[in-house]
């Protein structure tokens, strides 16, 4: 028999074992036998294992000492971080001038800047601030990394690289405070209402224009000392290649790409061929390639340096890695974009750079994140065929006279610095991943 | 356009198509075609011209010639015997070829049973062991392997202790026993009768698969289940153990014995072996770990469910429902990550095994020259090797395709 109640009944709080701590805990830690018994067997790994580490990373850890020998008089079983701290700015410069370092922060803090406004919700013209970075800041950075005399066609690209980033912070920031884009601002200056866009764009070519010229003639005054490149090396080192293997990759791999998924029999099989043939070998028979091979395809007294061989090395290998990534994204376009493109009298190219590519590099991002972890792991090899890179300082540490026999605290200190940037950059790529999916099912 | 005014004809007369030569994409395409052939014909031309021409300046010879010449050299670690300034560098190239394989294989195994164990940690519902589980993971994929070969070859296989104080992995038995020269253990002489006990046991495995076949036959009948775990065990070690202790025990086991400095007899694996393999298989097992993961997670909550209410017990819900449902998922990128430990051994010229690479790509070329032919050979194994390997992909994503409905 049913029964009507008219009165309302008070809403029954949840179990306790929903809601307090001990609930919580019962219910992921001691929810059977077997469960019990692990999380004891559990506790007690983590136990020794925090334990052991704890002990001899920080509490018998040394970690001010002239050299080897005093670490061990003032104790015995601790690590030696004193070693690692006289390193530090070897494992981060390499052998860099210690007079010039400030160049390369200076270049970093550009890269820096140059990118923030990336992140930034307000700034408008994302694309052209990432493609000038690609495209110009190599040259700026470059130019301070390497030094020397300037070309003429340094000069001209060192100004252009400078004039973006300016005009790129002003940018940025009008952006940031007014939502508005730089020639946008230029034209509510004047007090006209609805200037049109190709006044707006002229005023801005002449404001940049004259950026240009007033910069030319105050780069051509200065210059920095040549630091050659067997001075580099670190995890500076590790970067400029990682960097330009990650950079050069991304056209490279979008090029090789559509060729692999071109209608030309020809394009398709080289293509095809170039990334395999670069897929199936590991990185080092490359990098031994790079310095053994390439040596003898020059033509007669041009001699590449290990550098450049090395960075040529990792682009075409990064290349062949990047081209199935963005193969993986262009997978992801359904047939329907390609055919309403087509259907709206869009050419090969304009389908893919308007239509195509848009969507299918936002499925790529979390995945290129991925590609240049990969890519910065990868790049640790350079130190076997003789780059000093950060592997390559931190293992000469224990071949240096007052640290001998220090190896232990070096790799546990690269490990850690390592494992820092990629855990960062592949939680940054799981949030991206979420924040950029689209697909609103389960 | 020539659209006829006729009603009549004009179902039946098409536009006719306009060849514009320069705009049509046929031309275009063979255009395009011929280009590319021609770029890459000269960059092939020049680059080959320029090696031609620094060959003959720096008066070295090419060709495949140096691969009978003795070598002056000898691995310290081979599974086939060789011998300095007699064998030649091609039998180098084998010896190489076998190490990489060897400790390739042995890692590949034991970091797929490492990844599943800890990929099924990782989905525990004990919510410390699945974040122990999934510290593993993030360590290990977030340090560059060299480094980690590195730390396992300075930081613990240099440390172990010499050989009067061996480390006894057998508990006391001195089967088992570590030190700075290797992991020594025990190695099985054979019998003369011993391939009669071998010849037993592919019969028992025969007739264990004839007896899975025939339990399923009848289960599909029938519905009734006919239990094969107990009988396929026992028969898989009572006839294989019949027949060796009716043949006599043709079987005796070589053991390490610690004479003067060393330990004779057994078998040895160097400390860059035991370190690769280790590497190789901890890292390896943190990318299976999390593609087993991926896996079984893909599987939809709705077949859990389902399998959970016609009553089939836990064991046989993973083993019937989920597990043949996630294999899909989790095969192709095993099979890619087997293909990547092959890659990774390479770098055991860090820690100085004598892997393919490391005895033909440093020591050949440093002794012999002929980088061409070296670095074209060494690349060569690794592409048949990818070729093998995605050949093998292909098979099993066919095959289950077929499955899928």
């Amino acid at each position: 028999m049913a029964t009507i109640k008219t009165m309302k009944k008070n809403a029954v709080t949840a179990p306790l074992s929903e809601i307090s701590v001990l609930g919580w805990i019962r219910k992921n830690l001691f929810s059977s036998v077997l469960n019990t018994l692990l999380t004891f067997v559990t506790v007690y790994i983590i136990y020794t294992t925090l334990k052991g580490v704890w002990s001899w990373g920080i509490v018998d850890a040394v970690w001010v000492a002239e050299n080897r020998r005093e670490c061990f008089a003032i104790n015995v079983d601790g690590a030696c971080w004193a070693g690692v701290i006289a390193w530090l700015d070897n494992i981060f410069y390499g052998r860099y001038p210690r007079e010039e370092l400030w160049r390369i922060n200076l270049g970093i803090f550009f890269l820096f800047m140059w990118m923030v406004p990336l992140w930034l919700p307000r700034v408008k013209a994302k694309i052209s601030i990432g493609m000038t970075t690609v495209f110009l800041y190599p040259f700026l950075g470059g130019y301070l990394f390497a030094g020397g005399e300037k070309g003429i066609f340094m000069q001209v690209m060192l100004t252009a690289a400078v004039v973006c980033l300016l005009v790129n912070t002003i940018h940025s920031i009008i952006g940031v405070f007014s939502g508005r884009s730089l020639p946008e601002f230029f034209a509510s200056l004047s007090n006209k209402k609805n200037i049109c866009e190709k006044t707006q764009r002229n005023i801005f070519f002449g404001f940049l224009a004259i950026l240009f010229v007033l910069i030319y003639v105050w780069q051509m005054s200065w210059n920095v000392e040549r630091v050659p490149w067997t001075k580099w090396g670190g995890l500076f080192l590790t970067l400029v290649i990682a960097g330009i293997g990650i950079a050069s990759a991304l056209p490279g791999g979008i090029v090789l790409a559509l060729g692999r998924r071109s209608r030309m029999p020809v394009i398709r099989v080289f293509s095809t061929a170039f990334i395999e043939l670069f897929r199936s070998v590991p990185i080092i028979t490359v990098l031994f390639m790079a310095t053994t091979m390439f040596p003898l395809f020059m033509p007669q007294g041009f001699v590449l340096n290990k550098l450049v061989q090395v960075i040529i090395a990792v682009c075409l290998f990064n290349a062949a890695y990047m081209a199935e990534t963005v193969r993986g994204g262009l997978q992801t376009i359904p047939q329907g974009q390609f055919e309403g493109a087509h259907t709206i009298g869009l050419g090969y190219w304009q389908t893919m750079g308007l239509v195509v590519m848009p969507q299918a590099l936002k499925h790529m991002i979390p995945n290129i994140v991925g590609n240049f972890i990969t890519v910065l792991k990868d790049t640790t090899l350079v130190s076997i065929i003789g780059l000093f890179d950060v592997l390559g300082m931190l293992r000469s540490i224990g071949k240096d006279l007052p640290w001998l026999g220090l190896h232990i605290e070096p790799l546990v200190f690269g490990a850690i610095l390592f494992f820092l940037i990629c855990f960062t950059m592949s939680k940054y790529s799981r949030h991206l991943e979420a924040k950029l999916s689209t697909n609103h099912h389960n | 356009m020539a659209v006829s005014n006729n009603s009549k004809e004009s179902a039946h007369i098409r536009p006719k198509e306009q060849f514009d030569f320069l705009h049509d994409e046929r031309v275009r395409s063979v255009f395009y075609q011929l280009l590319t052939v021609a770029a890459v014909g000269l960059a092939g031309w020049y680059l080959i011209s320029n090696t031609a021409q620094n060959l003959e300046a720096r008066g070295m010879q090419t060709g495949f010639g140096f691969l009978k010449v003795a070598a002056g050299f000898d691995s310290y670690f081979k599974l086939i015997p060789n011998e300095a300034g007699v064998g030649t560098y091609g039998r180098i190239f084998i010896i190489g070829i076998l190490n990489t394989l060897y400790v390739s294989f042995l890692a590949i195994i034991a970091s797929t049973i490492l990844g599943f164990f800890i990929g099924v940690l990782r989905l525990s519902n004990n919510w410390l062991v699945s974040k122990v589980a999934l510290a593993y993971v993030e360590i290990f994929r977030n340090t560059p392997f060299l480094i980690q070969v590195v730390f396992w070859y300075i930081g613990v296989f240099s440390l172990l202790p010499k050989v009067r104080s061996s480390i006894d992995l057998s508990g006391g038995a001195e089967l088992l026993l570590l030190n700075n020269r290797g992991l020594y253990m025990p190695w099985p002489i054979l019998g003369d009768l011993f391939w009669m006990t071998g010849a037993a046991l592919v019969i028992a495995i025969i007739a264990v698969v004839i007896l899975k076949r025939w339990a399923h036959k009848r289960q599909d009948k029938t519905g009734k289940i006919f239990p094969t775990f107990i009988p396929s065990v026992a028969f898989l070690i009572l006839l294989p153990g019949t027949v060796y202790v009716m043949t006599g025990m043709p079987l005796g086991w070589d053991l390490p014995k610690l004479e003067g400095f060393n330990f004779t007899g057994g078998a040895t694996l160097p400390p860059s072996f035991v370190t690769l393999l280790v590497a190789l298989s901890i890292y390896h097992a943190s990318y299976t770990a999390e593609m087993v993961r991926a896996g079984i997670l893909s599987v939809n909550r709705g077949q859990y469910d389902a399998a959970h209410s016609i009553g089939l017990r836990q064991g046989r819900v993973m083993s019937l429902v989920i597990i043949p449902q996630a294999m899909p998922a989790i095969v192709p990128p095993m099979i890619s990550n087997w293909m990547s430990t092959i890659k990774n051994s390479s770098l055991a010229i860090a820690i100085g095994y004598p892997d393919l690479v490391s005895l033909f790509m440093q020591t050949s070329l440093n002794q012999a020259g002929y980088a061409i032919e070296l670095v074209g050979m060494t690349m060569a194994f690794y592409m048949v090797v990818s070729l093998l390997i995605s050949w093998l992909l292909n098979i099993y994503n066919e095959r289950v395709q077929l499955v899928e409905r």
